[in-house]
């Protein structure tokens, strides 16, 4: 198996292939692990929400409220204005999806689900379905529809400008995906290369194999290090920009 | 690797419809009742910092209505203090002069009494001086005189002194 082939294997989405009548359903390793991360979830939401009279319930309760004020104050209000608060429980989620998910690929047996473009796509378009949402809600269809042509746009430019601003919304909404797509696959592909070639270089000479091993564990250690860091960034950066161009769109004139 | 590239859309939209019922479920069963105790929690520090607020503003307006009261008190007493101090000192003068008149008049009278004294002493002395130097010439005559007629006088010398003596006793 080349290295290119082996990367592909650890990485890439393995689909069970399992069918339902006529319909394929996709049960893939990506698929499952997501289902375990919003079943986490769900768990830890209720534990948060219960106001138990136990440390341990107290605790998780705090860290909710706590967990809540940030993403409503640190990133909905900011990006969208006192509007935004109606969807506090969209951002909560949607960060904490996220970063579990980029998390999930720490733990052994576990696959990174966010480094598969598909449910990056499917997260960013959700996000994309909310600011459409925002703007049709805040200023009606008609309304969003003339946000895409800034105000003071000479007539005859707004046939050029009009498409330009669609694009530019789709493109936004592309770029969460590919962002953090490719942030989440990179590091993995770091991780995996640096394993591989201690096994490269073992197959050319076992000794040579053997002195890389010390080397390459020690900067795995660095790049998990600063996988945690991507990890957490990636999930903010997400939820911070989709609040920001939702704000956008509450807030065009 | 290429695959990498190629969105499984089945998945995609399995995503779509696992991560809006999280949102949905979460929603109703955590996020809901934590923003409704956070809200709930806000409004109630929002209203103590109201109240504490109002409390401090009331404080100080008694305060102040203390401060302007003191600031009376304290003026009114420096005023009774001056007028203490102007009546004391009217007082003073006052005692001044009349212990002034009163030594003034026991002076006088002292010396009144004196020059009184005095003179009656002068009176006597001159008395006794005049009846002295009758008696010394009684006491010459005598030696002109007879027995009888020396007793006669010296009778009535006598007779004279007596009564003297009885008119100053």
């Amino acid at each position: 198996m080349e290295v290119s082939e082996t990367l592909a294997h650890h990485i890439l989405d393995h689909d069970f292939g399992v069918m339902f009548g006529t319909l394929h359903l996709p049960i893939t390793a990506h698929t499952v692990t997501m289902f375990c991360i919003s079943i986490v979830l769900l768990v830890m939401g209720i534990l948060m929400a219960r106001q138990g009279k136990s440390g341990f319930s107290r605790l998780m309760h705090t860290l909710g409220e706590e967990y809540v004020a940030f993403m409503r104050d640190g990133i909905v209000v900011p990006g969208m204005g006192a509007e935004g608060k109606t969807f506090v429980s969209y951002f909560c989620t949607l960060f904490l999806f996220i970063l579990v998910s980029n998390l999930a690929g720490l733990i052994p047996q576990m696959k990174t689900i966010t480094s598969n473009i598909a449910i990056t796509g499917g997260l960013a378009l959700c996000s994309g379905a909310l600011i459409v949402y925002c703007g049709i809600k805040f200023h009606g269809v008609w309304g969003f529809v003339k946000t895409f042509v800034p105000g003071g746009t000479p007539w005859w430019l707004v046939p050029l400008i009009f498409p330009l601003e669609v694009v530019s919304l789709l493109i936004r909404v592309c770029v969460l995906a590919i962002r953090l797509f490719a942030n989440m696959i990179s590091g993995h592909m770091v991780l995996l290369s640096l394993l591989l070639i201690v096994f490269i270089i073992g197959q050319l000479s076992k000794m040579a194999g053997v002195g890389t091993a010390l080397p390459a564990m020690g900067l795995e250690i660095a790049m998990t290090l600063l996988e945690l860091l991507v990890a957490f960034l990636q999930a903010y950066v997400f939820t911070l920009l989709t609040s920001i161009y939702a704000g956008l769109v509450i807030h065009s004139h | 690797m290429e695959k990498l590239l190629n969105p499984d859309f089945g998945v995609m939209a399995l995503t779509i419809v696992n991560f809006l019922l999280l949102v949905w479920l979460l929603h109703k069963f955590a996020w809901k009742s934590i923003i409704g105790a956070l809200e709930k929690r806000e409004k109630q520090i929002a209203d103590d910092k109201a109240a504490a607020a109002q409390a401090r503003q009331e404080a100080q307006n008694i305060k102040a209505e203390l401060d302007a009261k003191l600031q009376h008190i304290a003026e009114q007493a420096a005023q009774k203090m001056q007028e203490a101090v102007a009546l004391g000192n009217a007082q003073r003068e006052q005692l001044l002069t009349e212990s002034r008149q009163q030594a003034d008049r026991l002076i006088e009278q002292a010396k009144a009494q004196i020059e009184a004294e005095k003179n009656k002493a002068l009176a006597d002395v001159r008395e006794q001086v005049v009846n002295t130097a009758l008696l010394a010439a009684v006491k010459v005559t005598q030696q002109q005189m007879n027995k009888e007629s020396a007793e006669k006088v010296v009778d009535e010398v006598l007779r004279e002194v007596k009564s003297a003596g009885s008119a100053r006793a």
